[in-house]
């Protein structure tokens, strides 16, 4: 039997196996009522509003967008304020002129919050047409402001950008209302809930409420709608085209651009309308719930192949019925258990299953779009001699006598954040920068050590260094089961996969509180020189570290001596034959195969080293908080945010780590600017993520390939001005994407 | 020394015979040739060699079966290539892309490095492979500051680099003048000369009489002649796959 046959008999068992559930969740009564229950299918068609929005855009445009879901809750949040005070909010923007308040003590005028339309709460449909006027505004501004300037960039700036804009987006919202649920009313024709009875043949099948029924009916009528657009439609035929090859499309008469930004706005009108419609049902939207159902949306859209609306809707729908069987299943007494209450998150485990099988076994994956060009990624330097002998070991003792002797306690903290930020994107440097595999689960892996480390240190018992290690071990071995998708799927199909890892790690792992010590989090035995409530004062050679004030100075250099030999590590890494095999595979997977690179085994190095220094990241984050980490410390918007900020740092040098970690929340530049400059602490994600979306646009190097290149031709300038340039020697200076960190 | 044999091998894509039962051998240093018309399954019959498209049937290098082996291991034991389209790492120095294939990584290597990289272990194949093609003065350049050309040439000297046994060579004349032509045609002497076998895969009907050693023909996936330069050039069966029907001498 060869590969090809196995193949198929596996795709033929997954499916066989995938229909016999379907059919004994329709044939048995119990499991019937729970899996055709009316909040299943309401929330099915969520899902399906989102997953329908993330498959015209893919269509359209040939992005996979990770924010559909942030931006069905954005626009819900929208119209359920509108219908609430009649405000029509602004996403919070930094004040430009607050500087000039924070430094000259002037008072300024501040930006507006909202625009006040009435001053009492709307009507159903003025505040539906307000906000679907404002996702016209939303999708186009999203085409030509973001998407139609990276639509030769590689998948990674695409994926960058989008999930620049879910933690943009989210962060707004939370940033304004924070993590309240916004109550939203009931559909106009639907204020009493009746209850439908859905008839078989003399008896009921299932009982749903009417405004259910509704948005369900509503949805599939939408994917109907859609398929017959793209079936029978010009413009559905030359979207079509264009997914095929560009050129098709001008020759049918339409400009690929115009079929993009056409699909970005039906995309984010219909997302935005379904999703209105659906949250009404559920009374009330929230930022953090709604947004994170773009994972169960993108593996319908995936089983979809990211093309059939019908397929799409269909595995959306079940992914949402789902929810409450798994959820009633976890009541019966031979259920997992965690401290005596059913062991949750499970429902999140079925995508991350869907997802693997469709994706590994069935060997499905994107259509690839037929572009005309596609860009590369950021150039990645070696790191040179210099900043290896001497710059590196410069600024690390620059950084411990700052620490040590010259921060306020507000800095030092701030520099512990930086010091462990760094860590954790210079894992993101490792796997993405170095080898070019998307991994939004990066904070798993620092989870996984950090309870690792805590179970360790307080339960058993073990002195100071050695869980970090074994922490570390446990998250490298959780990183090579993530690489092993990787072999099979690369690009956005590996970021999804790794985005709904996160996501069921973060809801069946940490959401365990047997795992994670409740909500006080895992304690941990730390040794008083590191832990930071020691406010203790150091004396050595006649000098005194610290003031006597808490955080500990100590525990800022502790973090420094492990980022130091991390950032050591890499670097000599990079250096080497792994490093350049690495950026080998990541030009080119077949050149590199034949030039003799195992391309299997070094991608699941990759993994593992990366993972091994975000689970070396979580185990000092375990000992820097001795009083319990808080459980959102590694979820999955947690790794998505560092992603971001890895990136904005710079994604391909340890440089750019550095750089990175210098951005990350309660990191030193923000806590510079809110302390010198009085911008908001919260205002961190925000600028972040709309950081992150203008980076991938304009500045893909990040700011240290950045830095280095104008410092580079800055030198070049100076050099050339200094001396006549030899007539054989060549002038011509790199000016694409080249630079030196 | 036979080098290579292949032993009916077969390429199919779904019901396409890409590669229909050949059999062919390579001799140790010699320049052995493969010419065939376009869509012959020039391309497909060098990928099944290296192991990039799955192959039935036999394939021996040094008198051992590398059917099934991966392409990376083959390259290691001594099987190097080129591509048509180049391929080179667009993100290294032509040093580093030759280093790439110059130096081999074990687990050990791998922690080694870690503490003390070691840039210079691959120093004399890479001073080899940039000598043997006169690469000197370009190895600091990125494969985007130099000329079409030039690329071209690394392509070759990375794949010297690995120090192949047996270097397979696909189209590396394509887009090349007659001048250009025939100066890669007196590198590959010298480069046999060095003891590494030339398997040349090529369009260019003139490059490819002057340099090999023999030659196979194929057409439609399956061999339709073979024989040194003179008799390949004489017999019918090519003149009709390539002149058609109206035979004249090839250039």
């Amino acid at each position: 039997m060869n590969e090809r046959t196995a193949t198929t008999y596996l795709r033929v068992l997954v499916y066989g196996v995938a229909g016999a559930i379907l059919v004994f969740l329709l044939i048995n009564k119990e499991y019937r009522t729970q899996f055709l229950s009316g909040s299943g299918i309401a929330q099915g068609a969520l899902i399906g509003a989102i997953a329908l929005g993330v498959v015209l855009t893919y269509r359209g445009s040939g992005v996979v967008n990770f924010a559909n879901g942030a931006i069905a809750m954005y626009v819900a949040y929208q119209y359920a304020v509108l219908r609430a005070t009649g405000k029509f909010f602004l996403p919070p923007l930094p004040n430009p002129l607050k500087p000039i308040e924070g430094i000259f003590g002037v008072k300024m005028p501040n930006i507006p919050v909202a625009l006040t339309i009435r001053n009492a709460g709307l009507a159903f449909w003025p505040a539906l047409l307000i906000s679907l006027g404002f996702c016209v505004l939303l999708g186009l501004g999203l085409h030509f402001v973001i998407f139609r300037p990276l639509r030769h960039a590689p998948p990674l700036a695409k994926v960058v950008a989008s999930v620049g804009l879910f933690v943009f987006l989210q962060a707004a919202v939370i940033r304004r209302f924070n993590t309240t649920p916004q109550a939203t009313p009931p559909l106009p024709t639907f204020k009493n809930t009746t209850q439908v009875h859905i008839p078989f043949n003399k008896w009921t099948l299932f009982t749903i409420s009417a405004d259910q029924l509704f948005v369900a009916v509503i949805v599939i009528v939408f994917a109907v709608a859609l398929w017959l657009v793209f079936q029978y439609t010009r413009f559905g035929l030359a979207t079509r085209a264009a997914a095929e090859n560009e050129k098709g499309a001008v020759v049918l008469g339409f400009s690929p651009d115009f079929l993009a930004g056409t699909n970005w706005v039906l995309s984010t009108v219909i997302t935005g309308l379904l999703g209105i419609l659906v949250a009404s049902t559920q009374t009330f939207v929230d930022p953090v719930g709604l947004v994170v159902l773009i994972v169960p949306a993108l593996t319908a859209a995936l089983l979809g192949s990211f093309s059939s609306f019908g397929r799409t809707t269909a595995a959306a729908f079940v992914l949402g019925m789902q929810v409450q069987v798994v959820q009633y299943i976890s009541t019966k007494s031979w259920f997992p258990k965690s401290s005596a209450t059913a062991w949750p998150g499970f429902e999140f485990l079925v995508p991350v299953v869907a997802i693997v099988l469709v994706l590994f076994l069935a060997g499905a994956s994107l259509p690839t779009r037929g572009a005309i060009t596609s860009g590369r990624l950021p150039f990645s330097p070696t790191p040179p001699k210099w900043s290896v002998r001497y710059g590196g070991p410069l600024l690390a003792i620059v950084i411990a006598l700052a620490g040590l002797f010259f921060f306020s306690p507000l800095y030092r903290g701030a520099l512990t954040e930086t010091l462990i930020g760094a860590m954790i994107c210079l894992s993101v440097v490792v796997i993405t920068g170095f080898v070019g595999q998307i991994s939004l689960a990066q904070l798993s892996f620092a989870g996984i050590a950090a309870y690792t480390v805590s179970k360790l240190s307080y339960e058993h018992g073990w002195p100071f260094p050695w869980p970090i290690l074994v922490g570390a071990g446990a998250a490298t071995l959780l990183g090579l089961v993530v690489a092993l998708p990787a072999l099979r799927v690369r690009g956005v199909n590996l970021a999804i996969i790794t985005l709904a890892f996160a996501v069921a790690v973060d809801k069946v792992v940490f959401g365990n509180t047997s795992v994670t010590g409740g909500y006080v989090g895992p304690l941990v035995k730390t040794p008083s020189w590191i832990d930071p409530n020691n406010a203790g004062r150091y004396h050595f050679l006649g000098l005194t570290a610290g003031d006597g004030l808490q955080p500990n100075p100590m525990t800022g250099l502790f973090c420094l001596v492990v980022l130091v030999i991390l950032c050591y590590l890499v670097a000599n890494m990079r250096r080497s034959t792994t490093g350049r095999q690495m950026l080998a595979m990541r030009s080119n997977e077949r050149a590199a195969a034949a030039t003799g690179v195992n391309v299997s085994g070094t991608k699941i190095l990759a993994f593992g080293v990366s993972a091994f220094i975000a689970g070396i990241a979580g185990g000092v984050i375990a000992y820097r908080t001795p009083g319990g980490v808080g459980a959102d410390q590694f979820n999955y918007t947690a790794s998505l945010v560092f992603f971001a900020f890895a990136y904005l740092g710079g994604i391909s040098s340890v440089s750019g780590a550095l750089a990175g970690g210098m951005l990350v929340p309660g990191g030193l530049l923000f806590i510079f600017l809110q302390d010198k400059l009085g911008v908001p602490s919260e205002m961190t994600l925000v600028l972040g993520g709309a950081g992150l979306v203008l980076s991938a646009i304009l500045n893909p190097e990040g700011i240290a390939g950045g830095l280095a290149r104008d410092g580079k031709r800055l030198l070049m300038r100076i050099r050339a001005r200094a001396r006549p340039p030899a007539p054989d020697e060549p002038v011509a200076v790199p000016v694409t994407t080249q630079g030196t960190a | 020394m036979e080098l290579l044999r292949t032993n009916d091998m077969c390429v199919t894509f779904g019901g396409l015979r890409a590669v229909d039962n050949v059999s062919f051998h390579v001799e140790e240093g010699k320049i052995v040739g493969l010419i065939g018309p376009n869509g012959a399954g020039k391309t497909t019959f060098i990928d099944g060699i290296t192991g990039f498209v799955p192959t039935t049937g036999s394939i021996k290098f040094l008198g051992k079966e590398i059917s099934g082996m991966p392409a990376h291991k083959r390259a290691r034991i001594g099987l190097g290539r080129t591509w048509q389209s180049l391929e080179l790492f667009e993100d290294l120095n032509i040093e580093e892309n030759l280093q790439v294939a110059a130096e081999d990584q074990s687990v050990l290597g791998f922690l080694a490095d870690l503490v003390m990289p070691q840039r210079k272990r691959s120093k004399q194949d890479v001073d080899f492979a940039l000598d043997a093609l006169g690469l000197r003065g370009l190895a600091h350049r990125l494969p985007t500051e130099i000329s079409q050309g030039q690329r071209k040439l690394v392509s070759t000297a990375r794949a010297l680099a690995a120090r192949p046994q047996l270097l397979c060579m696909d189209e590396p004349a394509a887009g090349l003048d007659t001048n250009e032509s025939q100066e890669l045609g007196s590198r590959m002497r010298g480069i046999v000369d060095e003891g590494i076998t030339i398997f040349l895969v090529d369009h260019d009907m003139g490059l490819v009489l002057n340099v090999c050693d023999y030659i196979y023909v194929i057409e439609f996936g399956a061999t339709i002649a073979q024989g040194t330069p003179d008799e390949v050039k004489r017999d019918p069966r090519v003149i009709e796959a390539y002149l058609g029907s109206s035979a004249e001498a090839p250039e």
